[in-house]
């Protein structure tokens, strides 16, 4: 036993270390992330290449390229679910908690981590499918490059929705504390639930249901903003906004809720 | 020090602590006894700031676990549930946990060490055995040096040669000054190895008391003798682990010999016996009549004592 006072102690940057450590050494965390950047590259390129220059002219180019980030979405999702609800299944929240009884800054690392890795993952996934997915394009209606208004935007956009989601769902698992049940909310509510309102016969929930996280990632994710969708930048705020709420409710939980 | 003070903890209706109080002194094992459900998992949680006491409060050295700036060396815990992901290999589950306070790395490997788990620390915790599971959960519990240790059925489950690990451990933990809080529903397993004990019985403090004074009062292996010349029995009886005790005139409780050698010393000098009872009860015993009334389940018929 070492009589000199120790010179430990817990500070939020090594609360995100230990939560960066833990990312990093589960395999699942890795298969994740490729399956999701691989299921963007494949469907775009193979959207493309089946592409007979018919049919989806009315899709937005940039959508249409991306349509492989519905996976996304979900892959995401599930990793920022594991992140938290899955600490509750198998128990390491019990140790995580107790090497950091004030809770807060364990759940706010983990939404850093998933994000720095989130954010440069699917942005880079998109600029690389978007030139290969074009490459099968020359010539139809939906040829685009880089240069043309909106594309870029589109691109980085679908990313940065894509983070926020995955972040939300982080939120949802620590609010939930089970992996199934938050997966199952997760789908509920930021995807079934918009395309729901969406039909119903009301402009209100209409115009509402727009800002629904999963129609802001669409309306992100396009070049030309279509009508009856939210502007790109309405769009963004709106995602960033539902992706706060559920922080701050999940540190509201976590803070007062046994562990 | 760890202090419960009138802890009290309700789920819904149901009260599973009620206003439960004690002291851990440092530099003692204390065994923390109770039957399965009496709340002793809930206590711990409680002092681990895990669970919000209903009413009351729990402090570690003077202050709540959660206000201190590097819990872990504060103390060390290892709680009956497994507190480990599975697919994590043992070395990184520790090398997490040693970042949040800025642990280094040689202090992991040393832990690993000290718990024998430096073969397989690069192994998946999936494949992990029990006992390899509680070594894992004692590693975590030693890396921040803690002066306190609290484990939670530490020997649960566990085949011989764990269980004499774990009875090991537990002494070289105190004889280095910890202090060890330890928690079982076992009385014999505590008898081995704790000097204080603390028995609850739901949810309520039952007995605060040491080993010793627990064991003398009990009468467990004491033989009971009724003679009309108690104080020249007692007197010839008297030798070096033997123990007379006296509660009412004309009977002794003695401990340290047979019924055998107290019938033939009587005879000799002619001493008149009206009873002589070799002592059964066993400390196992003594524990289950006080907790008796405090089982959460207590089986309909009573089976015989091991």
């Amino acid at each position: 036993m070492t009589t000199a006072p120790h010179p430990y102690r817990v500070t939020p940057l090594r609360v995100l270390r230990s939560e960066w450590h833990k990312f990093r050494t589960l395999r699942s965390t890795w298969i994740t992330l490729a399956v999701t950047s691989a299921l963007t590259t494949a469907m775009g390129a193979g959207l493309a290449a089946a592409y007979d220059g018919t049919g989806e002219g009315s899709m937005d180019t940039v959508l249409f390229v991306l349509l492989g980030t519905q996976f996304a979405q979900i892959n995401l999702g599930v990793l920022g679910i594991l992140a938290t609800a899955g600490e509750y299944s198998t128990g390491q929240i019990r140790a995580t908690m107790t090497a950091v009884p004030r809770r807060l800054p364990v759940l706010f690392s983990k939404a850093a981590v998933l994000a720095a890795v989130a954010l440069p993952l699917t942005l880079a996934t998109n600029l690389l499918t978007f030139p290969l997915a074009q490459s099968f394009l020359t010539g139809t209606d939906q040829a685009a490059s880089f240069g043309d208004p909106g594309v870029l935007r589109a691109l980085a956009g679908n990313a940065a929705g894509l983070t926020l989601l995955a972040v939300l769902a982080l939120g949802i698992g620590a609010l939930v504390r089970s992996v199934p049940m938050a997966i199952g909310v997760f789908i509920g509510i930021v995807m079934i639930l918009p395309e729901v309102l969406a039909v119903l016969p009301y402009a209100l929930v209409d115009d509402a249901a727009r800002y629904f996280p999963g129609k802001a990632l669409e309306a992100l994710t396009t070049a030309q903003p279509m009508p009856g969708t939210a502007a790109p930048g309405a769009a963004l705020l709106a995602m960033a906004l539902w992706t706060t709420a559920v922080l701050t409710l999940a540190s509201a939980v976590l803070r007062r809720r046994d562990v | 020090m760890l202090t419960a003070h009138a802890l009290t903890k309700r789920y819904g209706d149901r009260t599973v602590v009620t206003d439960l109080s004690f002291t851990v002194r440092p530099g003692t094992v204390t065994g923390f006894l109770g039957p399965n459900g009496a709340g002793k998992s809930t206590t711990l949680r409680m002092l681990l700031g895990l669970d919000a006491p209903t009413r009351g409060h729990a402090t570690v050295a003077g202050r709540s676990y959660a206000a201190h700036p590097a819990p872990l060396t504060e103390v060390g815990a290892l709680l009956e549930a497994r507190s480990v992901h599975p697919g994590r290999t043992a070395y990184h589950h520790l090398r997490a946990l040693a970042h949040t306070h800025g642990i280094p790395r040689t202090r992991v490997e040393q832990v690993l060490g000290l718990t024998g788990l430096t073969d397989v620390a690069h192994r998946r915790v999936k494949g992990f055995s029990l006992g390899m599971g509680q070594r894992l959960g004692i590693a975590a519990a030693l890396l921040g040096d803690p002066a306190t240790l609290i484990l939670d059925e530490p020997v649960n489950g566990l085949d011989p040669e764990g269980v004499l690990w774990i009875r090991t451990l537990l002494k070289s933990l105190a004889a280095e000054g910890r202090t060890v809080l330890v928690s079982s529903h076992l009385m014999s397993e505590m008898a081995l190895t704790a000097e204080h004990l603390v028995i609850i019985g739901r949810g309520r403090l039952l007995a605060d008391t040491t080993v010793t004074d627990f064991v003398r009062h009990s009468g467990a292996g004491a033989t009971k003798v009724a003679t009309p010349d108690a104080t020249a029995l007692a007197g010839l009886l008297t030798a070096p682990g033997v123990d007379i005790t006296s509660d009412t005139p004309g009977t002794l409780q003695v401990r340290g010999t047979d019924a055998e050698h107290i019938g033939r010393t009587a005879a000799a000098h002619g001493i008149p016996l009206y009873e002589l009872t070799p002592g059964t009860a066993s400390l196992e015993e003594a524990f289950m009549d006080l907790t008796r009334d405090a089982v959460e389940y207590p089986a309909t018929l009573q089976g015989a004592a091991a």
